[in-house]
């Protein structure tokens, strides 16, 4: 929030320290010509403390973890530390490297690359999660989380089925002529195969198959072969029995819980940090991103 | 279940049983092949040479050992890029790769320009294989591009002076089957792995005494054979070699090989793309590059036909993903392009690579939609992806595959690495978002009559008997070791007026019996009435065809590097660690032959694959050309059901042996029979549908896309749908962390996986682990009277 001053209380103020001023200064010191020159001193004599403090892009400083560095190379494939010469060596190895992907990131090589940009992604996704910070939690946080999110604990509906596949011929007519033959004793591989499915959840049926086969399955009856029609044709099907829908126990999946949940919150705050440090940009969508 | 039958036991009960059943004279001999065994290899990938991230050295061991990897192929063909690279892969990266004519050398990379030391990997550090040619003292010839350091060494001169002799030497002095190939850069296409073998490992190399110190940088070890027949083709036909100098020193030198590229009774100099200079074809850029190109290719393999036709082969690699063909680029192939390769040279071009690598790319073998930009236009790869790390041309049952097999055509299904790296993770770790190496995923089964020695015991691989095997057909490739033993039989049985059920189940457990004995001793077998893979069965109408399967699915853990639950698995109910896969069906496919191989001007010759498949994949939108509508999948074989498979030992090898047998009643119609199989029951989301084909594989790729053609209201293509539950484990190391080979299986998802609010999704090598194919070639069945399968013998 900022702060906004009443006006004539500003002139008010102002006016007598320039009439003091006026009053001990000579007037080639109230030069504005001067002025900007001292300021712009002033500002640069403060960028060169600021920046001398920080890398000179011109400046390389090859220093112990250049060494550290290399030398761990060096003994993976060598068995052994570096001598003097070698190291020597490696250093002006890494002195090439490091004018090389300096030279790159002037001539800005990396843009428009989106290996190295993922590879920044990830660097930077490192330091948000580096400040991210797991609230406290105690089993009312995770019974509360996991009852929001139990769908994904309880045991759906599941079930048992069977396919008994034809090749060929797969009309209405067909199918159930081979169910008829099925149900009066024919073995369910007698054509093209038997597909035994176990503990089919009632998603899996609706994705596979389609709603109606779902439906329509949830109702037959048990042990008996029939014709069901399905999203991509006819189909030879046995019930054999459907295991009901159970809950989750909030007890035995405790662990399995806190490791969701943590999972799920560092993620929430992540993505709240990525879109705070997402503030300080002006994001335009041209029309065709639309 | 124990059979202790040897192969000429089961041979002679066989084929007394056919004859039993025959009411003609059947003849019981067998046609003479010699014994002969099946041997998994790799004939596609990488090294520093080209775009890989190794050293050959380092390459040949990862793909070849038995102990740090234990995928180790029993032959490896390197091959990679045709065109030109400038980095030396002949230097090994450190001591443990170090022979006595190729050892380490200290003073690389220390010593050094700075270009060597940059790493092409991400994460890797930058090795003595990463040194270009001109660091390493060599220099490069011909018409030469790029500069200083880094300038660019034609693959003809690396080939025939670098990693030719260092194949040979490292096949003597590791005594593995190991020789040179070329993953093609094609003109009018984009690539196709291939070799010239002529030269190559000669059979006195046997009797060579290995040099035991290098030569100069120019030529470390004088190899016995010569890689200059490949090298040759390289420089006069790979779309890559832009080259003039007729492989000589320079242009215009006339020191050198002085190569003509003409193909006797070709248009050649008439040609208006022949380039004088350069005596080869340079078609011109721009409008028609497809086409001009295209001919030069058929020119590559008329020419292979003329100088080497037993010597080579030509098997264009993962085909699909560049689109469908350009008439004015180099993209992809559609089938015409591979009839008129099989045309052309039906010896060498007999098949596609159409199971790709790069199985653990965040696209699927780096298929994906919306991939290839032709004229302004951007296709999809073709088919949009990958269908359980097939490509559709082999995976869609009654596709482009079928239509050529529909013909009776040679042409065969491979399987290959693509190995260039780990992606994210450097060539040590077990974990990958790129690549698998060769081997270590995909294995291409290949059966080899290498001869015997005077003690019987089986000869040393040579290329020749590789490339005779290739060619045959009779092969199957195999991804995550689902299976690794494979005897495939179809036997004629006759006699309707003396079938009884007795009869049949005599003939069928013969057949059974046949089969396992050549399974369990990792071979085939040899009778008149019986064919397998890559064979044909000349049957007269109205005989019975007995199919016999027997795979062995191993037991113990696979490659993977996982052992939590299957993810695509779980959804499903099903728990099954990821590294112990077991199989869950079988599907036999059947097609009809229907006619002779087309030849350009028969109807429904060409044809492109629609680039709508991702979105509606229905066949009747495919054009006539490109599919055989009466291939389907016949039966499929389970543990379940009254028939089920039969779970047998052998006292011949260890292992489970998976039994099965079909009777095909009364063929009238030439015919053929392949094989499919899978981890995956039939309706797994995302990966199965209801019938048991495979689903796209973009539900598991890191890369969205926008389906072909879509512009507005559109749901992009490649939303990660499988998540992966397993949180918690022991063993689950940070990304950083190296994770080398005898390191405990990772038990819970990896910390690599993408996650979407907060949860994991299968995706790159966990995708290609949870979800296992395995194809078999075909067996062919001519009946008497209807169409002659004219491309096998």
């Amino acid at each position: 929030m900022s702060t906004v001053f009443d006006s004539p209380q500003v002139a008010t103020d102002d006016a007598p320290r320039d009439s003091r001023r006026s009053r001990a200064w000579p007037s080639w010191l109230r030069e504005p010509l001067l002025h900007f020159v001292v300021l712009g001193g002033l500002l640069f004599a403060i960028d060169h403390v600021i920046v001398g403090r920080s890398d000179d892009p011109r400046t390389i400083v090859i220093d112990s973890r250049v060494d550290d560095e290399a030398k761990q190379i060096f003994k993976s494939s060598r068995g052994r530390e570096p001598d003097s010469a070698e190291l020597t060596a490696l250093r002006r190895v890494w002195l090439d490297n490091e004018v090389l992907y300096r030279e790159g990131l002037s001539l800005q090589v990396d843009k428009g690359d989106s290996t190295i940009r993922d590879r920044v992604i990830f660097k930077a996704l490192s330091v948000v999660d580096a400040n991210v910070k797991l609230p406290r939690y105690d089993d009312n946080t995770l019974r509360g989380w996991f009852d929001v999110h139990r769908d994904k604990y309880d045991e759906p509906v599941r079930y048992d089925f069977e396919e008994a596949v034809l090749s060929g011929d797969v009309s209405e007519a067909a199918v159930r002529t081979f169910v008829a033959a099925l149900n009066g004793g024919a073995p369910g591989d007698a054509q093209a195969g038997l597909r035994v499915f176990k503990g089919r959840p009632l998603s899996n049926l609706e994705q596979s198959y389609g709603a109606e086969f779902a439906r329509a399955l949830d109702e037959s009856p048990q042990g008996v072969w029939r014709a069901q029609s399905t999203r991509d044709g006819w189909r030879a099907i046995r019930l054999d029995s459907i295991a009901p829908a159970k809950p989750a126990d909030y007890e035995s999946l405790r662990g399995v819980v806190l490791q969701d949940w943590t999972d799920a919150t560092m993620a929430e705050q992540r993505t709240a940090a990525v879109r705070e440090l997402a503030k300080k940009y002006t994001v335009k969508i041209e029309p065709s991103a639309k | 279940m124990e059979f202790g039958f040897s192969k000429r036991q089961i041979a002679i009960a066989v084929a007394a049983a056919m004859g039993v059943m025959a009411t003609g004279p059947a003849v019981a001999n067998g046609t003479d092949k010699p014994q002969g065994h099946y041997v998994a290899g790799d004939f596609h990938n990488h090294t520093t040479c080209s775009d890989g991230s190794i050293s050959m050295q380092k390459l040949v061991q990862k793909a070849t050992d038995k102990v740090d990897t234990p995928w180790g192929l029993d032959w490896f063909v390197q091959a990679g890029h045709g065109g030109s690279g400038n980095r030396n892969c002949t230097l090994v990266e450190d001591d443990s790769l170090s022979t006595p004519v190729y050892p380490f050398d200290s003073s690389f990379p220390l010593a050094g320009g700075v270009y060597s030391k940059i790493s092409t990997t991400p994460g890797a550090p930058y090795t003595a294989s990463n040194t270009t040619w001109v660091e390493s003292g060599v220099t490069p010839k011909g018409l030469v591009s790029g500069s200083g350091a880094s300038q660019n060494m034609w693959r003809w001169q690396s080939i025939q002076e670098f990693q030719y002799p260092l194949i040979e030497y490292l096949n003597a002095y590791k005594n593995l089957p190991l020789f040179l190939g070329i993953e093609s850069v094609v003109a009018g296409h984009e690539h196709s792995s291939m070799s010239v073998i002529t030269g190559q490992i000669p059979a006195s190399l046997t009797a060579a005494q290995l040099p035991t110190s290098p030569g100069p940088a120019t030529a470390p070890y004088t190899p016995v054979g010569s890689g200059t027949a490949l090298a040759q083709w390289e420089y006069c036909f790979d779309r890559g070699d832009a080259d003039t100098s007729r492989g000589n020193t320079a242009v215009g030198s006339g020191i050198g090989n002085n190569w003509n590229c003409a193909v006797p009774g070709s248009l050649n100099e008439a040609d208006p793309s022949w380039n004088a200079t350069a005596q080869k074809l340079i078609p011109a850029g721009g409008a028609g590059t497809g086409i001009k190109g295209h001919a030069k290719t058929l020119e590559a393999l008329k020419w292979m036909s003329q100088f080497h036709p037993n010597t080579s082969y030509y098997v264009p690699a993962h085909l699909e993903r560049a689109g469908p063909f350009n008439p004015d680029g180099n993209n992809g192939y559609n089938v015409e392009h591979l009839r008129d390769f099989n045309n052309t040279a039906p010896n060498i071009a007999f098949g596609f690579e159409t199971q790709p690598g790069h199985g653990a790319s965040s696209s699927r073998g780096e298929y994906f939609p919306q991939r290839n930009n032709i004229g302004g236009v951007l296709l999809d790869s073709v088919g949009g992806t990958t269908y359980g790390g097939t490509g559709v041309y082999g995976a869609q049952v009654g596709g482009v595959w079928d239509a050529l097999l529909g013909e009776g055509r040679n042409w065969w299904f491979f399987a290959s690495s693509d190995w260039h790296n780990r992606g994210t993770f450097g060539p040590d770790d077990r974990r990958s978002t790129q690549d698998f190496f060769p081997g270590e995923y995909q294995r291409t089964y290949t059966m080899v009559r290498p001869g015997t020695d005077k003690r019987g015991r089986p000869n040393k691989l040579q290329p020749q008997s590789i490339v005779d095997g290739l060619r045959t057909g009779n092969e199957w490739s195999s991804g995550g070791q689902l299976i690794d033993r494979l005897s495939f039989i179809a036997c004629a049985a006759y006699g309707p007026d003396r079938k009884t059920p007795v009869l049949d189940a005599v003939g069928n457990a013969l057949v059974e019996g046949a089969a396992l004995v050549a399974a369990a001793k990792n071979t085939d077998f040899d009778l008149k009435n019986c064919a397998t893979m890559g064979e044909k069965l000349v049957v007269r109408p109205g005989a019975d065809i007995i199919v016999g399967i027997v795979v062995r699915d191993p037991s113990g853990t696979n490659y993977s590097p996982y052992s939590f639950p299957n993810p695509s698995l779980l959804q499903v109910g099903i728990t099954q660690p990821l590294n112990e896969p077991e199989l869950d069906h079988i599907d036999l496919i059947r097609g009809m032959v229907t006619s002779l191989p087309k030849q350009p001007t028969d109807p429904d010759y060409a044809g492109t694959w629609p680039n709508t498949w991702l979105t509606n994949p229905d066949i009747s939108t495919v054009p006539a050309a490109a599919k055989n509508t009466t291939a389907a999948v016949i039966k499929t074989f389970s543990g379940s059901g009254s028939m089920h498979w039969k779970e047998v030992r052998s006292r011949d090898a260890e292992g489970k042996f998976l039994v099965m047998t079909y009777r095909i009643p009364a063929v009238s119609q030439s015919q053929y029979v392949r094989l499919r199989g899978t981890n995956m029951p039939p309706g797994v989301p995302f990966e199965t549908d209801a019938n048991g084909n495979p689903l796209p594989d973009v539900n598991t790729n890191t890369t969205t896309t926008l389906p072909a053609g879509c512009t507005t209201n559109c749901t992009a293509q490649g939303t990660l749908m499988i998540p992966c539950t397993t949180t918690s484990g022991s063993n689950v190391p940070e990304n950083g962390v190296p994770y080398p080979a005898d390191s405990d299986p990772i038990d819970a998802c990896p910390n690599h996986l993408p996650s979407i609010n907060g949860t994991k999704y299968v995706a790159y090598d966990v995708a290609a682990w949870s979800d296992l194919w395995f194809y078999s070639n075909p067996i062919y069945v001519q009946v008497d009277k209807s169409t002659m399968i004219a491309g096998v013998n």
